[in-house]
């Protein structure tokens, strides 16, 4: 039984920035970095269903798109207990369809059970790598997944499709199958820095990329959005905004 | 390539206000816009915004989203009608489907898209990067139909009164693999948060679940209700009821008090259209002042603390 | 008729015969008893350490035979322990005499000098002792039974009120003085040392000889190939020999227990019981109860977390040492805390708020989550340029720590010890982005691994650098770069401000022109007081810039802990009641002392704790928190602007 996993490992910007010279990106000086929330609750979520059916040679394998750099991210699931991770050597910022079509000759090779990705990530929130990565491995799919009952011998799972308003789709999808897990699913483990270390000793399978066709679309200029006119910076010390804070909201609610 | 196909945003029977959304934004780009209906019985929907110059209504055999069912549906409409951009919510069912036909069809791509124009025959999209912090402009492949998921509220929603006619389209439909079997509802918590006129509402910046109480209480002795954005419901520490947010609850009260909130895309979408937002974060660049009214950069407890002395 | 002690006047000689034959078996008994003790002890993990093995029986005797441990803190108690070890000892000696006469000397070398003088000055010196031994018996009785401090209550503040609060204790402490009498007569007090309290009299002594001087200062180190069931401590065969003797040494005197801040505030933890539940364990998985079946029996293998040591009992200590620091037999209760600690952590239980701290360290190098860029941000409201000491040497390596970089109130303590060091003409550099959280805490709550990151990133950035000295405010990065950082053979001269700027002023590089007339008190932080002995330096600034320092009725190593160490700034409150906060009982004592303007402190996290609490108290207003630097600073009484900022009213003045 296997799960693959696909992660990215994010980047946060702070309260500062500055772009690169062509103005299409952001300096990555400015940049730190993090495995993706999503993707933790991913590979928390493979590893519970590998623990719950505990079987023999099992496994979960996280694969994730980028540079030597990523690896990093990729550790921090080996070190929650994932046995293998595979990196695609890609170092350019990627939209998630060409993202997808990097991950699924890896994901294909692997013949997994079940693939997981992320709702979406938290830098980009696009929503879109999961959906597109199905299509392209003609796998069924269900997107933002908060609760899965799979029953590999039957051949489907039962899972819980979270819509907004909090209102749930109870939904049945054969499988093997594509989800994409939403956050609150479960509580992802702690990988504590002595599983870090060992992780390290683990062998990160790197693959080099695919082809990949012309990109979904291409990043023409960016830029600091225009605050919006109305944002009053309220000034002083914590006693003077929050005077301000009750004048505004008493005259807002009479 | 011609015009704009926007696919109309429905949940249980109710059309989105989305869709009129997406009628505007689809006046941004050059050509006719095409609503197609895909539902059940397509025909409940009343679409003829201004502005709609045609209808196209394409019947399923069933009541309710199936992922399958939709991308095909709609694979069909674009061979039939090779629009120059397609246009869907940036909602949980298009999740689901969108960019499984983006990249079946390879087309140009992006999602919660926020701008739209045109430049001669390109279309260029705005959306934001590194978690909202910043905006940028894409540019699409040539020559092919570039599909795109749009942020609600990113547009003004279409009035009534345009005069478009309706058109029937069939398609057949394949059998679902991933098939719905019912719906449970969100548990209704002990509050309705979207009754409330004054929001407290807090998110990760409390940092401890211990902490709530406090701020329940400061909301009770400001006269405002607790909401909070969705790591908190996430951790268990409050239930989904009071979630502001695209997954939670929808809110427009007159005063939003957004204390340690960054403002996730999700979650403004929850709360944008709020009357008064007010913001206090320690982060100048959180998302959520591209939204507020008035903001303050300080620590939310200190200011927490000011305000219950003052109540 | 010549004095001398007429032995078993009046016994037949069948009775004395038995006599001896009750000796013999209680002795027997008591050889035994020892020996299961050394083999439960044997049971214990690794070698059973002893280094310098002539220097620890020295130093052991002399704290033994003075006294010098026990009577800290309460004199009449260790009088009364003082009067009951000399007049038992003496005794027993008496005894041994006795029996030396009666048995060798006088029928085998036919050496009888049992008599007369000898024997009057003898038995007048038995009998002074033997008084000495009743009155301090006495002494004790009064203290528990009458006095009863707070330190011989067992009350236990980690289980619920209605739980069996150590009845059996209570009963045993009272018994034993009873039966105490009994035995002598019989003479099978030989044979009970090793089953009741009295076992003391061999662990307490062991305990003192074997106790690491560095215990909970300098934790060791987990071996880089531990398998997960070797990292801390999970079970009760984990602890080593040494800590098994200490458990057995424990005399339930309750000092740690009256020490200790969280059970000072309604915390799920004292030390005491911590040490007396893992005892329990022992005895009944190792020891003589499990060799005589007494319930309640364990199974050695069994996990001890959960049951009997809570989680929430371990993450409540907030590692300031005040138990080990106070404890008579020399018990290392932080240590074994953290070992416990250390195995929840390699399973991963700790509460969520902690595990995202980690992992905040992990990713971004310090504890608050912050883009790494921003750690010298408070340099921008400087008006002079601080030197990047990657790119440029300096003679002194300023190694700001997290706290005093990020949190607004202690920027601003930062900003103005980076001001006394320009007008000081000091050559100063720091790290900017490279600096990362120097680890202290995070060893303390149990993440080893981490730790070693954070060594490893700090010393591979500050081995870049060339410097004499590390100076900081921080007394957490100070403990640890100072003691810690060893397993990287750095040799590193590492000093606190308040050593530093002392050294300024008697150096004359500092002129404090305006003596302060302020009548202040001093917090001793627990890492600079305890952890590393530095409790004169800041007095003696204090007084240079002429200040009128009043002590507060806990200072210096009895200092009373803020409530932040050990972690416990990042987890979840564990309170389970509404009894002040440390850090408000802290204010309260400071502000009974009557008068006092300033509560002066020098770590940043009592900066952060005490402002709070100075307005959670209800003292504000009465009085006014001021870290030692920026007394310093109003001391020069330079006309310079100083930092911006609202401190809400309480304006320092140029």
């Amino acid at each position: 039984m296997k799960i693959v996993v696909c992660v990215k490992q994010v980047a946060v910007l702070g309260d500062e920035v500055e772009f690169t010279a062509d103005a299409r990106d952001v300096d990555p000086d400015y940049l730190d970095f993090a495995l993706n929330e999503w993707d933790s609750y991913a590979t928390e979520e493979a590893l519970r269903i590998q623990e719950g059916l505990g079987g023999e040679g099992d496994e979960v394998v996280v694969v994730s798109v980028g540079d030597a750099q990523v690896e990093v991210a990729m550790r921090r699931c080996l070190a929650m207990g994932a046995d293998r991770a595979i990196r695609v050597d890609y170092s350019r910022p990627a939209d998630p369809i060409t993202v997808a079509r990097l991950l699924a000759p890896v994901a294909q090779r692997e013949s997994p059970d079940l693939v997981f990705c992320g709702v979406q990530s938290s830098d980009a929130v696009q929503a879109a790598t999961g959906t597109a990565l199905a299509e392209l491995l003609g796998l069924p799919r269900v997107a933002v997944v908060t609760r899965i009952e799979w029953d590999p011998s039957a051949g489907r799972a039962t899972v819980r499709r979270e819509l907004e308003g909090g209102l749930l789709d109870l939904t049945e999808v054969d499988t093997p199958a594509l989800l994409t897990i939403q956050t609150g699913i479960n509580q992802p483990r702690y990988a504590n820095l002595r599983a870090i270390k060992q992780a390290e000793q683990k062998q990160i399978e790197v693959v080099s990329p695919a082809e990949q066709g012309e990109p979904a679309y291409r990043v023409r200029r960016m830029f600091a959005p225009p605050k919006g006119e109305g944002a009053q910076i309220l000034a002083g010390g914590p006693a003077d905004i929050a005077r301000r804070i009750r004048e505004i909201v008493e005259e807002r609610l009479k | 390539m011609n015009g704009t196909l926007v696919v109309a945003e429905h949940l249980r029977g109710e059309l989105r206000e989305l869709t009129r959304e997406l009628v505007t934004a689809a006046q941004q780009l050059s050509g006719p816009v095409t609503v197609a209906v895909i539902a059940r019985d397509p025909s409940v929907f009343d679409v003829s915004f201004q502005g709609v110059d045609e209808i196209v209504n394409l019947p399923l055999g069933q009541e309710e989203f199936e992922n399958d069912v939709y991308q095909t549906a709609l694979e069909a409409l674009i061979a039939d009608r090779q629009p120059q951009a397609v246009l869907l919510g940036f909602t949980v069912n298009s999740m689901g489907y969108g960019p499984a036909v983006a990249a079946k069809l390879a087309l140009g791509f992006a999602s919660d898209v926020h701008g739209l124009a045109v430049e001669g025959e390109a279309v260029i999209a705005t959306r934001s990067f590194y978690g909202g912090k910043v905006d940028a402009e894409l540019e699409f492949p040539a020559e092919r139909p570039v599909l795109l998921l749009v942020r609600p509220t990113a547009f003004a929603p279409a009035a009534d009164g345009g005069n478009a006619s309706a058109t029937e389209f069939t398609v057949e439909l394949p059998s679902a693999r991933a098939r719905h079997l019912e719906f449970e509802e969100a548990a209704t918590g002990d509050v309705d948060i979207t009754t409330a006129d004054f929001l407290l509402s807090v998110g990760r910046g409390i940092g401890d679940k211990e902490a709530i109480p406090q701020f329940e209480q400061l909301a009770d002795k400001l006269g405002a209700v607790l909401s909070v954005s969705r790591p908190l419901v996430d951790a268990g520490w409050m239930p989904n009821a009071r979630q502001v947010g695209q997954s939670g609850k929808t809110v427009k009260p007159k005063v939003y008090l957004a204390l340690g909130i960054s403002g996730a895309v999700q979650h403004l979408a929850g709360m944008k259209t709020s009357e008064t937002i007010i913001a206090v974060n320690t982060d100048p660049e959180a998302a959520i002042f591209n939204v507020a009214h008035f903001g303050a950069v300080a620590d939310l407890f200190d200011v927490a603390a000011e305000l219950e002395k003052l109540s | 008729m010549t004095p001398t002690r007429s032995t078993f006047a009046g016994l037949s000689t069948w009775e004395i015969v038995f006599w001896y034959f009750l000796i013999a078996v209680s002795t027997a008994v008591f050889v035994w008893g020892v020996a299961r003790l050394v083999l439960k002890y044997r049971r214990g993990r690794g070698p059973f350490s002893f280094d310098r093995p002539l220097t620890r029986l020295r130093r052991a005797a002399i704290v033994v035979l003075t006294h010098s441990w026990i009577k800290r803190r309460d004199p009449v108690a260790g009088a009364g322990h003082f009067l009951i070890f000399y007049g038992f000892l003496v005794l027993f000696a008496g005894t041994v005499i006795l029996g030396f006469q009666d048995d060798f000397a006088k029928p085998v070398l036919g050496w009888d000098f049992f008599r007369n003088e000898f024997y009057k000055g003898y038995s007048l010196f038995l009998d002074v002792f033997g008084a000495a031994l009743i009155a301090g018996l006495a002494i004790m009785a009064y203290k528990r039974g009458i006095q009863k401090p707070f330190r011989l209550r067992y009350w236990r503040p980690d289980r619920a009120e209605n739980e069996d609060g150590r009845r059996l204790y209570v009963i045993g402490d009272w018994a034993f003085l009873g039966i105490l009498f009994f035995l002598a007569l019989t003479g099978f007090l030989l044979a009970s040392i090793p089953f009741t309290k009295a076992v003391h009299m061999l662990a307490s002594p062991a305990s003192v000889a074997s106790r690491d001087e560095q215990a909970g200062k300098e934790l060791a180190p987990i071996p880089a190939d531990a398998k997960p069931d070797e990292v801390g401590y999970g079970t009760i065969l984990d602890f080593p020999a040494r800590y098994l003797v200490q458990l057995d040494a424990c005399t339930k005197c309750g000092k740690c227990h009256a020490a200790c801040p969280a059970t000072n505030s309604g915390y799920p933890l004292s030390p005491r019981d911590l040490i007396l539940d893992l005892r329990e364990v022992a005895e009944g998985a190792l020891g003589l109860r499990h060799e005589l079946h007494v319930e309640p029996l364990r199974d050695p293998h069994a996990s001890i977390l959960g049951d009997p040591i809570r989680p929430e009992t371990l993450w409540s200590c907030m590692q300031c040492m005040a138990c080990v620091e106070i404890c008579p037999v020399g018990i290392e209760h932080v240590p074994i805390i953290n070992q416990m600690r250390r195995r929840l952590v390699e399973r991963g239980e700790m509460d969520a708020t902690l595990q995202q701290t980690l992992e905040s360290i992990y990713e971004t190098g310090n504890s608050f989550g912050e883009a790494r860029r921003k750690r010298a941000r408070w340099t921008r409201e400087l008006d002079f340029d601080v030197k990047d000491i990657r790119k440029e040497p300096a003679e002194v390596l300023w190694f700001v720590g997290d706290y005093a970089s990020f949190d607004p109130r202690n920027q601003l303590v930062t900003q103005t010890l980076a001001r006394v060091l320009r007008h000081a003409g000091v050559d100063f550099g720091i790290l900017y982005d490279a600096e990362r959280n120097a680890g202290c805490d995070v060893r303390r709550v149990g993440e080893e691994g981490l730790f070693n990151h954070l060594r490893e990133e700090n010393v591979a950035a500050i081995s870049n650098c060339t410097f004499e000295r590390i100076l900081t405010w921080d007394p957490h990065s100070f403990h640890t770069l100072r003691n810690e950082y060893g397993a990287f053979d750095v040799d590193w001269d590492v000093v606190h401000h308040s050593q530093f700027l002392l050294e300024l002023v008697a150096d004359g590089r500092l002129s404090p022109k305006k003596p302060l007339d302020y009548r202040i008190t001093y917090h001793d932080p627990c890492t600079l007081g305890r952890y590393n002995g530095v409790y004169d330096e800041p007095r003696q600034l204090l007084a240079a810039i002429g200040t009128e320092l009043v002590e507060m009725p806990r200072s210096r190593d009895n200092s009373f802990c803020c409530g932040a160490g050990g972690g416990r700034i990042w987890m979840t409150e564990l309170k389970r009641d509404d009894s002040p906060r440390p850090s408000e009982q802290r204010i309260d004592e400071a502000v009974a002392l009557g008068g006092i303007d300033h509560f002066v402190v020098c770590c940043p996290k009592d900066v952060t704790m005490y402002e709070d609490a100075i307005k959670t108290s209800g003292h504000q207003g009465e009085i006014e928190l001021r870290e030692l630097t920026e007394l310093v600073w109003e001391s020069l009484d330079l006309s310079l602007p100083v930092a911006a900022g609202d401190r809400g009213g309480e304006e320092e003045h140029a």
